[in-house]
């Protein structure tokens, strides 16, 4: 689960606050759609779950851990316990899709028994096992995406952020994605899919919290993309 | 607990090999950027040996010209024998002499002569005189240069001053001055290039690296993304700085003997003594190679520490 409670994010004095007193409860398992207009800071809720911004107030627990009281050393950890996936996929461009994927795995430190293990799991979970020596020039945008999710899984995280996965690709694509995503959820990983996909969010029939402004305009357990 | 303990090591030992596999799959894969800086380095290394170098054949160039230094008190053809072993045991006795010899007249009169063999008008000369114009030489040598004034010091006795016609040191001492000047300023010259140097490799390598950084700038976000620890992005580049401060140290002593080796042949002839600068370099190699190896390594490990900086910022 996730607790953001009281999360005010200011970068600079001169501007307004990117988040301003968010509080947002999100249980294990659920699926939710953070959505917005460009600005309303729903990037940097992403940021801040995955610690790589520190709140200027407020605090967030994952688990039992608030994390903006965790040591630099400690994030590490944090961050393979929260599989994140990207707009512009962040693939290494001189690696296989395999070797992107183990990439996460090795940098863990894991046995090379257990990357042999892992890495065909999680390329058959986003059905890509018959691209797995393909470089991500080879690949579509989709099948780009569906590589950078099987890396966030590598690591078998609880939470799975989704920053605009959506963003770059085409209406089949993004279906695609969309369902390797429920899926995933129904393995019991909870996903944060952060976008401004009307169609998508519309289609999904989740929980969808607005954003509007760095406050939180609105939260309903089944939503529709408002704005 | 042990087993997790056991399984962290175990992890570690992974994580270290593996940091040591990247970071030869970076030099590999930015290997014109790698030759630049090994290249950079040597070159800098280069410069300070040299110099090092100059220093040492400047400090043997002196030590060979102490070695000839000698004091000479000319006695007046009357001092008699006696008078001269008083002087001998009187200078012997002094805590900075190392020697004294003492030529008899007749011994001086027989070198004069071989000296001026060739010169017939010298020889008749002195065959014209009916006594030996020469008295006793004494000739002493002193630990330091700077104990010959000690002596002349020791030696201004009215009783000795009496017999002595004349000493030979003024030439000598002021060479030895002239030689200590040349090598203070070599030495300071030395020690200004070298910072000079070392500044200037600072700034080239700090760079190097810095572009070799940026270039892989989107490898760390990821390696970050994906919860890569800060040593597991820092450990390449630092096996990266032991790499090239090896391979620049090792490069530059085989050029440095290779040098060393083709001045000796011209070093011999300048120095009487077995001086060979290759020698010098072969008993010093450790003291030398960890100095420049320890000062590279700083360079190298200070300049990626901070080039990385910004990218390792949580």
């Amino acid at each position: 689960m996730i607790r953001i409670s009281e999360v005010t994010k200011i970068y600079t004095h001169k501007a307004p606050p990117a988040l301003r007193n968010i509080n947002l409860f999100i249980d294990a398992g659920e699926f939710v759609s953070i959505v917005g207009q460009s600005g309303t800071g729903k990037t940097t809720l992403v940021k801040l779950i995955i610690a790589e911004e520190k709140p200027t107030r407020g605090t967030i627990d994952i688990g039992d851990c608030d994390i903006t009281k965790i040591s630099a050393s400690a994030v590490p950890f944090l961050r393979r316990q929260i599989g994140v996936v990207f707009q512009d996929f962040r693939l290494l461009p001189k690696k296989t899709v395999h070797e992107n994927v183990s990439f996460a795995l090795e940098v863990a430190g894991e046995k090379q028994s257990r990357i042999r293990k892992v890495v065909p799991q999680v390329l058959e979970v986003v059905g890509l096992s018959a691209k797995a020596t393909s470089y991500p020039y080879q690949l579509s945008g989709g099948e780009q995406q569906r590589a950078a999710i099987a890396r966030a899984l590598a690591h078998a995280p609880k939470i799975l952020v989704a920053d605009e996965p959506t963003g770059n690709l085409d209406t089949i694509n993004t279906h695609e994605v969309i369902e390797i995503l429920k899926k995933i959820n129904e393995f019991g990983t909870t996903i944060l899919l952060v976008t401004h996909n009307r169609e998508t969010v519309n289609h999904l029939r989740r929980r969808v919290v607005t954003l509007q402004d760095g406050e939180i305009a609105s939260d309903e357990k089944v939503g529709k993309y408002k704005l | 607990m042990m087993k997790k303990w056991g399984n962290i090591n175990y992890k570690n030992m992974i994580s270290f090999l593996r940091i040591i596999k990247f970071a030869f799959f970076d030099i590999g894969r930015n290997i014109s950027l790698s030759f630049m800086t090994v290249f950079i380095l040597v070159l800098m290394l280069l410069s300070v040996n040299v110099l090092w170098s100059i220093d040492v054949i400047a400090k043997q160039a002196v030590g060979s010209v102490k070695k000839q230094i000698d004091i000479s008190f000319y006695f007046i053809p009357t001092a008699t024998q006696t008078e001269v072993d008083d002087i001998d045991k009187y200078l012997k006795a002094q805590p900075e002499v190392t020697e004294v010899k003492v030529l008899s007249a007749t011994q001086v009169l027989d070198n004069f002569k071989a000296r001026h063999k060739d010169e017939k008008e010298t020889i008749n000369a002195l065959g014209e005189l009916s006594e030996n114009p020469f008295g006793p030489t004494m000739i002493v040598r002193a630990k330091d240069p700077n104990d010959y004034k000690k002596i002349i010091q020791a030696m201004n006795v009215p009783e000795y001053q009496k017999i002595i016609e004349s000493q030979s040191f003024d030439q000598h001492e002021a060479s030895i001055e002239k030689l200590n000047t040349i090598i203070g300023r070599i030495e300071k010259i030395g020690l200004g290039l070298t910072i000079l140097f070392a500044i200037i490799s600072f700034l080239i390598i700090f760079n190097t690296i810095r572009v070799s950084i940026n270039t892989q700038r989107a490898e760390i976000s990821i390696k970050r993304l994906v919860g890569a620890s800060n040593w597991f992005i820092r450990g390449p580049y630092l096996i990266e700085a032991i790499i090239f401060t090896i391979v620049s140290v090792a490069l530059t002593f085989v050029i440095v003997f290779v040098a060393a080796g083709w001045l000796d042949s011209y070093l011999s002839v300048i120095f009487a003594s077995n001086f060979s600068l290759t020698n010098y370099f072969k008993s010093n190699i450790f003291f030398l190679g960890s100095l420049q190896a320890i000062a590279v390594l700083l360079l190298t490990v200070v300049s990626s520490g901070l080039a990385m900086r910004r990218q390792l910022k949580v």
